[in-house]
């Protein structure tokens, strides 16, 4: 009994833990580093995390979940309401189809597809900012944006690596 | 135990995928309905936002403060190796500045002394708030910050926020202990600004690029003037105070022209070096009574400008006397 009990609360926390990683990551990404206008801005770390969990573990990173983060990061950084939420998912959608292709590839397969997915999402957002605002806005700034997050992905790739070995079990 | 569950996963593993994506596309759907009615009422999730914001807040201050411990000790050092260099322009600015305080000493009594003369509405001082930037948006298409400053240190909506440069945007919603400013810069942000020395308005509108845009630059002194005016770059931009937001005459920027021949404001303000900020505590003077004219509001606010506009012009004769 005591043992269902503990891995229900083991389950809890495996569901609990990418999720909360990757709400911690949007909190990183609104450090205020003085990036927040002009072409380099700040890494998109939750993007990181979404596609890290999607590729790997997307059972403890169900919908629901990178929907959450996403309307967090859009009702924290007082953007348009639902615009990571959906990125996030277009991403995932994206991660998910195409991920038993890219599961045993060597790192550096995975760090270009997410310098692709990187590029999409940046993508992405120009084009539903542009729709939303109603305005063309330079895309530069998405750019900047995806190339950043592209150099430091291999950085926070290992970091939730160590994460995954160290507090979730194996699969 | 171990079987039984190999087994039951595998009958449910269809199921599961299937439901994973069908809640995929659900929450998809979900979001873009969430973009459209935002876009249709925007202030609809405002109240969602300032919570969040608020619940934010204690994280973020405590993640930023050692990214302001760096960045002071960065400062420290760097002033360290300039400090020679540092000395002299301080010196030079100083000696320019003596002769600027003389000729604003002056400027304030013949101020003063009109003011006693034409009995005029003196504007209510302005208080401020100090609050630390503890987040920016980190988006590439939104400009905000959230302040550790709320409701409870005095801090309300509309409120002009400055840094020691110049204004760098307005207070759009407070929590108790944070609150959350549009910059300049953001998509949204519109300010009423007048253009000096040559006195013309315009509205200054952000375009998510450093230097925002000025539009519907027009001539004050000619009423309904539709034609295009010229502007010479270099002349500054300052808050005007019409619609009854900010104080008038803050500093902003000056007037650059773009490459596309748009004019575009360079703000005074820094924003790689956001610290410290200033929210202004002003209360446009709103106790006028009903019968009275209602364009003395503004006009008063002119007249301020006017003034300002003389000292500027007057200064530089100032310092060559000295």
């Amino acid at each position: 009994m005591s043992m269902v009990f503990g891995s229900k609360i083991s389950n809890l926390f495996e569901i609990g833990l990418p999720f909360l990683v990757a709400i911690f990551c949007v909190m990183l990404t609104m450090l205020p580093l003085g990036l927040s206008s002009g072409i380099i801005v700040s890494p998109a770390f939750a993007l990181m995390a979404v596609f890290y969990w999607a590729l790997y573990r997307p059972e403890l990173m169900p919908p629901y979940a990178v929907f959450l983060v996403g309307l967090y990061y859009d009702l924290a950084s007082a953007g348009p309401l639902g615009l990571w939420a959906f990125i996030y998912l277009v991403v995932y959608g994206i991660v998910l189809s195409q991920r038993l292709f890219f599961i045993g590839r060597a790192f550096f397969a995975i760090w270009i597809a997410f310098g692709m997915i990187a590029l999409v999402a940046g993508l992405l957002a120009w084009a539903v900012s542009a729709l939303y605002y109603g305005s063309v806005v330079s895309p530069l700034p998405a750019f900047g944006q995806a190339l950043i997050s592209f150099v430091l992905y291999p950085l926070f790739g290992r970091i939730f690596g160590s994460i995954q070995r160290r507090f979730l079990s194996q699969v | 135990m171990r079987e039984r569950v190999g087994q039951v996963e595998r009958i449910t593993l269809p199921f599961r995928v299937f439901s994973h994506r069908l809640s995929l596309t659900l929450f998809i759907g979900l979001s873009v309905a969430l973009l459209l009615l935002g876009r249709a009422e925007a202030y609809v999730f405002d109240e969602a936002r300032t919570k969040v914001a608020e619940v934010t807040a204690p994280i973020m201050e405590i993640l930023s403060t050692p990214l302001a411990i760096v960045r002071e000790w960065v400062g420290d050092v760097r002033d360290y190796f300039n400090v020679y260099e540092e000395n002299r322009r301080l010196k030079e600015e100083n000696a320019r500045l003596m002769a600027w305080k003389a000729a604003a000493l002056r400027m304030e009594q013949t101020a003063a002394r009109y003011e006693a003369l034409l009995n005029v509405q003196l504007e209510p001082g302005i208080g401020y708030v100090t609050g630390r930037v503890i987040a920016d948006s980190g988006g590439p298409f939104v400009n905000t910050y959230i302040v550790n400053a709320g409701r409870e240190d005095g801090v309300a909506k509309g409120q002009a926020v400055v840094d020691t440069e110049g204004l760098i945007g307005r207070v759009i919603g407070t929590g108790d202990k944070a609150s959350r400013v549009l910059l300049i810069t953001d998509l949204n942000s519109r300010v009423p600004v007048l253009i000096e020395p040559s006195h013309y308005r315009a509205v200054m509108a952000g375009n998510n690029s450093a230097n925002p845009r000025l539009l519907y630059v027009s001539d004050e002194t000619e009423i309904n003037s539709s034609e295009q005016v010229e502007i010479d770059p270099d002349q500054r931009v300052v808050t005007s105070g019409h619609g009854g937001m900010f104080p008038p005459g803050l500093p902003i920027g000056v007037v650059v022209r773009a490459s596309d021949g748009e004019y575009r404001v360079q703000p005074y303000s820094d924003q790689g070096r956001v610290d410290f900020v200033r929210m202004l505590q002003y209360d446009f003077p709103r106790d006028i009574e009903p019968e009275s004219d209602p364009d003395e509001a503004p006009e008063e606010a002119s007249t301020e400008n006017d003034a300002s506009q003389v000292g500027l012009l007057t200064s530089p004769n100032a310092q060559s006397e000295e």
